[in-house]
C-alpha cells in the first residue's frame, strides 16, 4: 500500500495531508508527495501585441520561478510533517500537466490524496476544476478528496452503496486498502421503500464480511430530501468521518442536465470522500 | 493607380504580426526574426517602388524618415519613463483607484500611454495586492490608461502620433476632448460602481499565503524615484510642439525637422540612460528589448504601407465607407485585432480618397489638410477615436495593454485570458462606445 499527496497551497491541501499522515499511520505505510509546475500553461503560447514578446519571456520566467519556489515550500514542509510523524516520505517535484503528471505517478501507488479545492494551476488560474474532474474520471484507482477543516482521525466509516457496479467498486478497493480497520464501519442505501434499502444495504455487508471477513451495519436511508442531502445528514447523524462511494463517469451533457451524486457529494460533504471511479 | 498586388504584402504582414506569436512563438521571440521576416514581406514593396511606382525612391525615403521620427520619439518616452519610479503604496478605496485611473487619463496624454502605464501600473497593483479580487482594477487601468486617455496629444498614442508626422497639427487632437472627457469618464464610473460592488462583497482572502505571497499591509507615503527623468520628459513634449508646430518655419523642410527632432530625442534618451540610477530601472524591470521589438516591426509596417495607403487615397470613395460612424467602427474593429498605428494610418487615408471623391486634393502625406477640409474633419475625429479607444478591446490593439497584463501577472494578479479580456470589453467598453458613437457620430 503506497499513498500519493498531491500538494498544492490550499486550505484543502492542509487538510489533505493531516488526514493522508494519518491514514499513512494507521497503515504503516510511506508517503510521497507530489507538487507539480504548471509549465505548460505558463509558458502557453499567446498573442502579444507589437512589443510584447519580452514582458511575455519576461512575465513566463517570473512565475515559473514563483511556481518552483512555492514548489519547494509545500514539499519541504510536507516532509517536516510526515518525518515529523514518523513516516516515511519521498517528495517529488514535477514539471507539465498537472492531471496527467499525478495520473502517471499515481500509476505507481495505490491511492491519491488531494484537498478538494485543489488549484494545481494556480500561476495561471483561478481554481482548476478541470484537474481534478480529470483525475477522479481517468484515475481508475481510489481517491481520497478531503474539503478544507476536514479532521483525520475518523472513528467511523459511512459506505454509500446500491447495489451497482460502481459501488461494489468502492466498498471492495476500500476493504482491499485497509483504510476500514479499527473504524466503525456503516453501509448505508438509499431508497423510497426502506425495507428495499436495508436488504440491499445488508447484502453490502454480506459482501464486506464474506470477501474481506470485514464487519459492517447496514444503514436504510428514506427520505424526500434530495439524494445527496439525505446522504449527508445520515452521514452527520452518524458521526462517520469518511465517506465511501463509488462513481461512475457521466457524460458532460447528462452532469450538467441531471447532476452528479459523487460530485454533489465532494462538493458539500465536510469530511474526506474515499471515492473510486 | 496602385495595383492591388502591392498592397497584399501590407495585409499579410498586419496578419503574420497577429498570428506568429501564437503558432511560432520561439521564432518570434527574437527581434533578428522579426526583422528577417519584415524584410521578407517588405522586399517586393520595395521593389516595386524602386521598380514601378511613380516618385516611388521619395516615398520610400519618406516611409524611412517617419519610421526614424516615429521610433526616436516612441524610443525616447519609453526609456525615459522607464527612469521614472514610482514608490509607496497608496490605500486601497475605491476613490483612491479611481482618481489614480483619472490621473493616469491626463498623464497617457502627457507622457503617451506606454509611459503612464509603466509608471503608475506598479502602484496600482501594490494597492490592491491584498484584495482577493483585484483583476477588474487592471481591465480598467487598459480600458483608460493603457488606451482612452491617450486621445488628447500626438504624444498620447502611437496612431496620432502617425497623424501628427504626417502633418495634423499638434494641437487638432485638442479638438478630441469631448469624446476624450466622455468615454473615459464613462470608463471612471463604471470602474467607480463596480469596485464598490466588489469592494463589499469582498471576504479576506483565503489562507494561502505560501501560494500568492504575503501581502504587503503596509501603507507608505508616494514618492518618485529617477524625478530628474520628469524634466526630460517635458523636454519631449516641448520639442515634438515646437519642432511639429515650428519647425517647417525655421528649418525650412520635412526632412530637416525629422533630424532635428530625432537628434533631440536621441539626446534626451541619452542623457536619461546615463543619469537614471541603476536601481531605478532594476526596480521597473527595464530594458531595451521592447522598444528594440517595436523596431524591428515597425520597419515592415512602415514599408508595406506605403502603397496600401495610396491604393486606399485612390480608391477611399469606391469603397462604401464614407460616414464619421462607420470610420470610428471600422476603424476600430481593425485597432482591435491588429495594431492600431498603422490602422489609423490606413483609415485616414481612405478618409483621404473619400475627401479628395467629394471634390478635395488632398494627399495621404498631408494629413494636415485632412484635418481642417470640412469632409476629412469628422473622419479624422472618428478614425483617432476608433484607433485610440477601440485598441482596447483585445490585449494586441495596442502596445501597453500586454505589457500591463504581463506585469499584472507577474504581481499575482490573475488576468482574463486573450477572449476572456475580450469579453471584458464586449460587456463594458463596446456598449459604451456604441452610446458614445450614436451620440457623437450619428448614423
Amino acid at each position: 500500500m503506497s499513498i500519493l499527496v498531491c500538494l498544492e497551497g490550499s486550505a484543502s491541501s492542509a487538510s489533505a495531508i493531516a488526514c493522508a499522515i494519518d491514514f499513512a499511520q494507521a497503515l504503516a505505510t510511506p508517503l510521497t508527495g507530489i507538487a507539480i509546475v504548471d509549465e505548460p500553461d505558463i509558458v502557453a503560447a499567446t498573442a502579444t501585441g507589437i512589443g510584447g514578446a519580452s514582458y511575455r519571456k519576461d512575465r513566463d520566467a517570473t512565475l515559473l520561478a514563483d511556481a518552483h519556489a512555492h514548489a519547494a515550500v509545500w514539499l519541504h514542509d510536507f516532509a517536516a510533517r510526515g518525518h515529523a510523524a514518523g513516516l516515511s516520505v519521498r517528495t517529488l517535484e514535477l514539471e507539465g500537466r498537472p492531471a496527467e503528471m499525478i495520473l502517471a505517478e499515481l500509476a505507481r501507488h495505490d491511492v491519491a490524496v488531494f484537498g478538494r479545492d485543489v488549484n494545481f494551476r494556480f500561476e495561471t488560474q483561478e481554481s482548476d476544476r478541470y484537474t481534478r474532474d480529470r483525475i477522479l474520471r481517468r484515475a481508475g484507482k481510489p481517491l481520497i478528496v478531503v474539503p478544507p477543516g476536514a479532521a483525520p482521525g475518523a472513528s467511523s466509516v459511512i459506505m454509500m452503496y446500491d447495489g451497482s457496479a460502481a459501488a461494489i467498486r468502492a466498498l471492495r478497493s476500500f476493504a482491499t486498502s485497509g483504510l476500514g480497520h479499527g473504524r466503525k464501519i456503516y453501509v448505508a442505501t438509499l431508497d423510497d421503500d426502506g425495507a428495499t434499502a436495508f436488504e440491499r444495504a445488508s447484502q453490502g455487508c454480506e459482501l464486506l464480511r464474506r470477501e474481506f471477513a470485514v464487519a459492517a451495519s447496514p444503514e436504510n436511508i428514506v427520505s424526500a430530501a434530495p439524494v445527496v442531502e439525505a446522504l449527508l445528514e445520515r452521514r452527520a447523524k452518524l458521526g462517520a468521518g469518511l465517506i465511501v462511494l463509488g462513481g461512475y463517469v457521466p457524460s458532460p451533457l447528462a452532469r450538467l442536465v441531471w447532476g452528479s451524486v459523487t460530485h454533489g457529494v465532494l462538493a458539500l460533504s465536510p469530511v474526506p470522500v474515499f471515492v473510486h471511479y | 493607380m496602385t495595383p492591388f498586388w502591392a498592397v497584399v504584402p501590407f495585409l499579410v504582414y498586419l496578419l503574420l504580426i497577429a498570428v506568429l506569436p501564437l503558432v511560432a512563438a520561439g521564432f518570434w521571440e527574437h527581434n533578428r526574426n522579426k526583422l528577417y521576416v519584415a524584410v521578407a514581406v517588405g522586399a517586393p514593396v520595395i521593389g516595386y517602388l524602386l521598380g514601378e511606382a511613380p516618385d516611388g525612391r521619395a516615398l520610400l525615403w519618406d516611409a524611412g524618415r517617419e519610421y526614424a521620427a516615429f521610433l526616436s520619439l516612441l524610443g525616447a518616452l519609453f526609456i525615459i519613463s522607464g527612469g521614472v519610479c514610482l514608490r509607496g503604496t497608496l490605500a486601497s478605496s475605491t476613490a483612491v483607484n479611481t482618481a489614480f485611473l483619472a490621473v493616469g487619463a491626463v498623464l497617457a496624454s502627457v507622457i503617451g500611454t506606454t509611459g503612464a502605464s509603466a509608471l503608475l501600473i506598479r502602484p496600482v497593483l501594490r494597492a490592491n495586492e491584498h484584495r482577493a479580487r483585484s483583476r477588474h482594477v487592471v481591465v480598467f487601468f487598459i480600458f483608460i490608461v493603457a488606451n482612452g486617455g491617450g486621445l488628447l496629444t500626438p504624444l498620447g498614442d502611437p496612431p496620432l502620433y502617425l497623424g501628427f508626422l504626417r502633418g495634423v497639427p499638434f494641437t487638432w487632437t485638442l479638438h478630441l476632448v469631448v469624446p476624450w472627457a466622455v468615454v473615459n469618464g464613462a470608463l471612471l464610473a463604471a470602474f467607480a460602481a463596480l469596485d464598490r460592488m466588489i469592494a463589499r462583497r469582498e471576504v479576506a482572502p483565503p489562507v494561502d499565503a505560501t501560494r500568492r505571497g504575503a501581502p504587503e499591509h503596509g501603507r507608505s507615503a508616494l514618492r518618485i524615484d529617477g524625478a530628474s527623468n520628469l524634466a526630460l520628459l517635458f523636454g519631449v513634449v516641448v520639442t515634438v510642439f515646437v519642432v511639429g508646430t515650428y519647425g517647417r518655419r525655421w528649418l525650412g523642410s520635412a526632412a530637416a525637422c525629422s533630424v532635428a527632432q530625432i537628434a533631440a530625442m536621441a539626446a534626451l534618451s541619452a542623457v536619461s540612460l546615463a543619469t537614471t540610477p541603476t536601481a531605478v530601472h532594476a526596480a521597473n524591470r527595464f530594458t531595451l528589448a521592447p522598444i528594440l521589438e517595436v523596431a524591428a516591426v515597425f520597419v515592415g509596417v512602415f514599408v508595406t504601407m506605403v502603397p496600401a495607403l495610396a491604393f486606399l487615397a485612390e480608391r477611399g470613395a469606391s469603397l462604401g465607407i464614407t460616414r464619421p460612424w462607420q470610420f470610428f467602427w471600422a476603424s476600430g474593429a481593425l485597432s482591435s485585432v491588429l495594431d492600431n498605428a498603422p490602422t489609423y494610418l490606413t483609415f485616414a487615408s481612405l478618409a483621404t480618397g473619400v475627401a479628395n471623391g467629394a471634390g478635395g486634393a488632398l494627399s495621404v502625406h498631408d494629413l494636415g489638410a485632412l484635418a481642417v477640409d470640412p469632409v476629412g474633419h469628422p473622419l479624422l475625429v472618428a478614425v483617432s477615436c476608433g484607433s485610440v479607444f477601440m485598441g482596447a478591446i483585445t490585449y494586441i490593439g495596442n502596445g501597453p495593454n500586454f505589457m500591463v497584463k504581463a506585469i499584472a501577472e507577474q504581481h499575482h494578479v490573475r488576468m482574463p485570458s486573450f477572449f476572456g479580456f475580450v469579453l471584458w470589453s464586449f460587456a463594458i467598453l463596446v456598449p459604451l462606445l456604441g452610446a458614445f458613437a450614436l451620440a457623437y457620430f450619428g448614423s
